[in-house]
Order: structure tokens, then C-alpha cells, then sequence
């Protein structure tokens, strides 16, 4: 019976132990919580205060405004528009690339077909 | 039963009181009940813990969101490209709690030192009230917030609201609308948010933080951006009193910009109280002019009395009762209805709407929705004006435009069914897909009678009135309208308001461009004219000419004319 008492008692005593450190574990958790919660808060706000920046200095009339001052552009003409089918095709390459001597390589080429200009390459 | 009860309870009463029970068997009796009794006080004390671990307080998040954030917060505004139109920006206010204040004086005289916009005996007279709580000023800037924290007065404080800016200033300023000091829509769509459960949210005390889905509205910032530097230069140059201007998606409905000059910086709402800046496009109404001729038209030849090889006498004035309607561009001659429509013929036109009668030009015009209030998502609108009794001279005058006045962006609506196919579908400034358009389109004139309007207004710009605004290579459609404006209740001569409806490309229409001038001067380059074809069309055409590529409209060089691009093409379809 006093055996049982004492065996009892330990466990209560352990019992009591982990539940404190439990608690007090929390109780950290739940203090980094509201930490992380403010501080995501105060970054959203942040990231919101730099996207209206942002906003503000991409504002086409600031843009306008810029270009207008520092830019000899003018506006596109409708002519200047047009299709990508339109486009020519892209001229046959006469040398490959990344060689040293481009000019040496034509001639070296031309010199193959007797001098006249390759076929296919306008 | 009840006897069955109280047999089988009966054993208890003697067990704890009874003389002639044993003690021994009594005492376990008595400790038993104890030990019960307890153990149910502790399972209820258990049951309630385990309660509280696992349900969360819900009482933690309000305790934030009364603490700050008393402005609600506002979802976002995008365009529809996600370009950002409207945003909420932190700033803290400064209050005070006049109940913690110690010396007032020396409060008053540092904060006075350090906000110089602080009025001294007004502040004064809030931090010696009896109340708890006061606002000293809303939205100070984080330095001077620092420079207040510095001072370390007891019994003031700040609180983070939320504040709404407007990054592009005016340049969406009617579309969007503004909000009061409290963050709460008062004009526009920020209305409009409110109104749609926005304001029952903040009241529930959930609106607090940004969490909420952006909304986006049809505008694009570019094509609006365009629109209205066009529209000032346009103003500046023909010194018209304002300027309007709206670009339509004729197949959805969708706004996608809408501008009227003068406007007002939404950042700056005061500016709004000023009565010129009004958004004329729909809370003002007008007598269209000539631009109604284009309804008169789809009217007579959707009715099938009317085709386009019809003639109308436009010899001789239209005598009505003591009133002679004339012609502007006069031919004194028999009129064909293309001829009509690009002569811009006022007797042609009342005597075609004379044939369809005053009750069917009535219900046409209903069934346009040009007679009833247009409702969008813009809180602000305007009924249109119409005859108090509708006879004969009235339906003759609304033909061509006088006599009744409708919001522009009415007018916009009415012309796009006559482009698109005849769908008649109500305007929106949110995004809206084509098949939800469909679901809302109602069909008011044939598919035919669509065809033949664009023809003619492509007509009109090859050969008529609109040739000013026929910007090579959109194939452009339009008809230019000009109205006398009501001085004393008299027309006046001078006083002008000119239109100019375009369609682009008038073959597959896309978009109705609408440009409106309100008093625009005779220039010595107009040929001291002051109609819509010498200011209202250029304007409309530099419009288009920015626009377009914006809209992603393809140039095409090669079309025919319309006689064959459109009616020779779309009567062999049909």
C-alpha cells in the first residue's frame, strides 16, 4: 500500500512537471506566433506601401511626361505596324557562327561556287 | 412502474440513515457516495479544460482589430491588364485621451510646435473635454509620427488606419470614384464596393486587413491614359467648355475607358464638390444631334418599309405646323438613304420616322433603352429627358437628335446593338467575358439591318461627313452629330455640342469609340466652322490613331470599300 502510495505520488509529481513545461512551451510557441503574425502584417503593409509606389511611377502620364522631356520619340505611325507573317524570311547564313575570320570564310565560300553568290542567299 | 422505483430506491434511504443497518456497511455506503460526488465535480472540471485547449479563444483576433485599423479596409482596384488603380497605403493617426492628459498647456504648446498645422485653441478646447477618446489629425506621416513619439506626452497615441491612394491621380478619376476620410466609398465603384457588402463587412469587424480579392474593372489604364490626353489637347485647341470621351467593347459591353474633362484628383476629394467636374457621360443628359439619325435609320430599315435603295423628297424644307426643319447641308434634291445618312439629312430623316409613325419610333427607341434610366455599376446616373406629351413635331425632332436627351453612355449602348449584330447588351466597367455578355444581350434589330449600318457608317467616313476621323488603315466607320445647345430656352446658333461616334473596324466591329466637345470654337484652320466633322472627328481620329494598337487592332491596307467589303460580303453569308 505504501508502495503504491509513493509510485503514486511520483507520477503525480512527473505528471505535474511535464504539464508545466508543456504550458511554458506554449505559452514561447504562442508569444513567436503573434510575433510572426505582426510581423507578416507589417511586411504585407510594407509590400503594399512599395506597390503603390511603384504604381505611381509606372503611371503612364509620369512615363508620358519623362519621354516626352528626355526622348526624341515619336509616336508610332500606323504604317510602322505589322504582321509577323509579313516579315521576310530570315536570310540563308553564309558563315556559321562564332568564327574567327567571317570575311576570310565568305570569300573561302564564294572561291567554292566560282565567285558567283551562293544559291538560296539573297 | 413508479412502485418499481421506489422498490428499487428503497434500500438506499435505510443504508445511509437506517438504525437497524449494519455500521460497517453503512460507512462504505456513505464513503462510496463521497467518492462519487467528487469524481463527477473533477470529470466536469476535466470535460471544461479539454474544452478550452482545444477550441481556440475566439476572442484574440477582435482585440487586434479594435486596436487599430478604424478605416476600413479596401480591396484593391486593378485594371484590366492588373495594373494597379487603386490601393490602401498605412498611416498612422494621431488621438489623444484627454482623461490621461496631465498638463494641457505644455501639450498643446509642444504639439503645436511640432504639427504647425495644428490649430492651438482648437486643440485646446478637444484635450480639456471630458471625453475618452479624440482625434488630433488623421494621417500624419511616419516622421512626424517619430517626432510626436519623441515629445513623450502621456495620454496620446496613434492608430495605423488605412489610406487610399490613387497612384494615376485623374486619370481614372469618374470611373473610380473616391472615399471619405473613414476609407468608405462615397463616389464611383469605391461606391459601388461598399454597396455590395464591402460596408456590412467592415460593420461585422472583418474588414480590417488586406486580405481580400482585388476587384477588376474593364478600364485599361493605357487606352484611358491616351484617351484623355487626347481629349485635354482636343479641348485646349477647339477652347470647348469640356470634353467626353468613351471607348466601348462592342461584343461585351465592357467600359474600357471612359473620361470626362474636366476631371478631379481622386486623391483630393474636394475638387470633386466643383459642378464642372461632373461626369458628364452619366450623369449628364444631352440632345444627341445628328448621332440619333444613326437609331432613326437601323429603325426604318429593321422594319423592312424601308430599304437601302429607298428615296425621301428633301427638295423643300419640312414644313410642321409653324416649325420648318432644314437641312444643314442642303441638296435640294430626292434623297436615297445612304445619301441620307451622309448628308447628314434632317428632312430625309423625320420624314423616314414619319412613315415607321410616333408609336413604333416610341417603342423603338424603348427597346434600345435610350427612354429609362441606365443603370451601371457607377452609382451616379441620370434619367433621360423626354417630351411630356410625344407627338408628331416630337418624333420629327428626335429623329435627328433634338428634343430628346439621354445620357452619352446611353447613346453608346443603343449604338453598339446597331454595330455588333444587334445584340443589345448593358455597359459594365468590371470584366466581362463574351458568353456572359450573350447570356445578358437581347436581340433588338436583325443581324441584316447591323450589316447595312456599318456599311453606312463606313460610308460616312469614306465619302461623307466623318472623312476627317478615317484613320488609314482601322477602316473606320462614323457618324458626327451636332447639337444646338438650350440658352433661355431657345436654341442657339454659337453654342455647340458636337459628337462623333466611330466604329473600328467597321467590317468585324471590336470597338465604338465616342468623343463629345461642349462648346467648341470656329478655328481659322476649321474654316470658321464649329461642327462635329471639323473637331468632334480629328479628335476622334488622334484617339484611334493611339488607341488602336493599344486595343490590338491589326492595320489592314488592303480592304475594299464597304459597298463591297461589307454588304456584297455579308450578303453572300446570309
Amino acid at each position: 500500500m505504501r508502495l503504491l502510495n509513493i509510485v503514486v505520488i511520483g507520477a503525480l509529481v512527473m505528471a505535474a512537471a511535464y504539464v508545466y513545461r508543456i504550458k511554458f512551451e506554449a505559452t514561447v510557441q504562442a508569444g513567436q506566433l503573434t510575433k510572426l503574425r505582426s510581423d507578416i502584417r507589417r511586411e504585407r503593409d510594407e509590400i503594399a506601401a512599395l506597390r503603390a509606389e511603384w504604381a505611381k511611377l509606372d503611371s503612364p502620364s509620369r512615363i508620358e511626361g519623362l519621354a516626352k522631356r528626355h526622348l526624341p520619340l515619336k509616336q508610332i505611325d500606323v504604317t510602322q505596324y505589322d504582321r509577323l507573317d509579313n516579315l521576310p524570311e530570315r536570310p540563308v547564313q553564309l558563315v556559321p557562327d562564332n568564327i574567327e575570320d567571317p570575311i576570310g570564310a565568305i570569300i573561302e565560300r564564294t572561291d567554292e561556287s566560282t565567285g558567283s553568290i551562293p544559291q538560296g542567299a539573297r | 412502474m413508479a412502485a418499481a422505483r421506489k422498490g428499487r430506491f428503497d434500500f438506499v434511504r435505510p443504508l445511509l440513515y437506517g438504525r437497524d443497518v449494519d455500521r460497517a456497511l453503512k460507512t462504505r455506503a456513505r464513503i462510496g457516495l463521497v467518492i462519487a460526488s467528487f469524481v463527477l465535480v473533477y470529470a466536469v472540471i476535466g470535460a471544461r479544460l479539454v474544452m478550452l485547449a482545444v477550441m481556440a479563444d475566439p476572442e484574440a483576433p477582435r482585440r487586434i482589430a479594435g486596436t487599430d485599423a478604424v478605416a476600413t479596409a479596401r480591396p484593391d482596384i486593378l485594371d484590366r491588364r492588373g495594373e494597379i488603380l487603386a490601393t490602401d497605403v498605412r498611416t498612422p493617426s494621431l488621438f489623444a485621451e484627454p482623461k490621461k492628459i496631465i498638463d494641457v498647456d505644455e501639450a498643446v504648446e509642444l504639439l503645436t510646435a511640432t504639427l504647425p498645422d495644428l490649430d492651438a485653441t482648437e486643440l485646446r478646447e478637444r484635450l480639456s473635454s471630458k471625453k475618452g477618446f479624440v482625434w488630433l489629425k488623421r494621417e500624419i506621416t511616419p516622421k512626424q509620427q517619430q517626432e510626436v513619439h519623441r515629445l513623450g506626452l502621456p495620454g496620446v497615441g496613434f492608430v495605423a488606419e488605412n489610406k487610399r491612394v490613387y497612384p494615376n491621380n485623374a486619370e481614372v478619376s469618374h470611373v473610380l470614384g473616391h472615399v471619405n476620410i473613414d476609407n468608405q466609398g462615397i463616389a464611383g465603384i469605391e461606391k459601388w464596393l461598399d454597396s455590395n457588402g464591402l460596408a456590412d463587412l467592415h460593420l461585422a469587424g472583418f474588414a480590417s486587413d488586406r486580405q481580400q480579392k482585388p476587384i477588376e474593372l474593364a478600364v485599361d489604364l493605357r487606352v484611358q491614359h491616351a484617351l484623355r490626353e487626347e481629349l485635354i489637347a482636343g479641348r485646349d485647341k477647339f477652347k470647348a467648355q469640356a470634353a467626353a470621351g468613351i471607348v466601348a467593347d462592342v461584343r461585351t459591353g465592357e467600359i474600357v475607358a471612359m473620361v470626362s474633362i474636366p476631371d478631379y484628383d481622386p486623391n483630393d476629394p474636394r475638387q470633386a464638390l466643383d459642378k464642372t467636374r461632373i461626369n458628364r457621360l452619366t450623369t449628364g443628359v444631352f440632345e444627341m444631334g445628328s448621332t440619333f439619325k444613326a437609331l432613326t435609320l437601323a429603325m426604318a430599315l429593321d422594319s423592312g418599309k424601308v430599304t437601302l435603295g429607298s428615296t425621301f423628297d428633301a427638295r423643300m424644307p419640312l414644313r410642321y405646323g409653324k416649325f420648318d426643319i432644314h437641312d444643314y447641308h442642303a441638296q435640294k434634291r430626292v434623297l436615297t438613304v445612304p445619301e441620307i445618312f451622309t448628308y447628314s439629312s434632317n428632312i430625309g430623316t423625320a420624314r423616314m420616322a414619319l412613315s415607321i409613325g410616333v408609336q413604333g419610333h416610341q417603342a423603338f427607341l424603348k427597346k434600345l433603352g435610350q427612354l429609362d434610366r441606365l443603370r451601371t455599376e457607377l452609382p451616379e446616373s441620370a434619367e433621360p429627358l423626354l417630351p411630356k406629351r410625344w407627338g408628331e413635331l416630337n418624333t420629327v425632332t428626335i429623329a435627328f437628335g433634338h428634343g430628346l436627351s439621354v445620357a452619352p453612355l446611353q447613346a453608346v449602348m443603343g449604338i453598339s446593338a446597331l454595330v455588333n449584330g444587334g445584340k443589345l447588351i448593358p455597359p459594365t466597367f468590371l470584366r466581362r467575358t463574351e458568353q456572359e455578355a450573350d447570356a445578358l444581350a437581347k436581340r433588338v434589330i436583325k443581324p441584316e439591318t447591323s450589316d447595312k449600318m456599318r456599311y453606312l457608317m463606313r460610308l460616312n467616313a469614306e465619302v461623307g461627313s466623318a472623312k476627317k476621323a478615317d484613320v488609314a488603315g482601322y477602316y473606320v466607320g462614323g457618324k458626327t452629330g451636332t447639337s444646338e445647345k438650350v440658352v433661355g430656352g431657345r436654341y442657339s446658333k454659337t453654342k455647340l455640342l458636337t459628337s462623333f461616334t466611330a466604329v473600328l473596324p467597321a467590317d468585324q466591329p471590336r470597338y465604338l469609340v465616342l468623343i463629345m466637345l461642349d462648346e467648341p470654337q470656329p478655328l481659322p484652320e476649321t474654316k470658321g466652322f464649329a461642327t462635329s466633322g471639323w473637331n468632334a472627328a480629328p479628335v476622334a481620329a488622334s484617339v484611334i490613331t493611339r488607341v488602336a494598337p493599344a486595343l490590338g487592332i491589326e492595320p489592314r491596307f488592303d480592304v475594299p470599300p464597304s459597298a463591297q467589303q461589307i454588304l456584297q460580303a455579308t450578303a453572300s453569308i446570309r
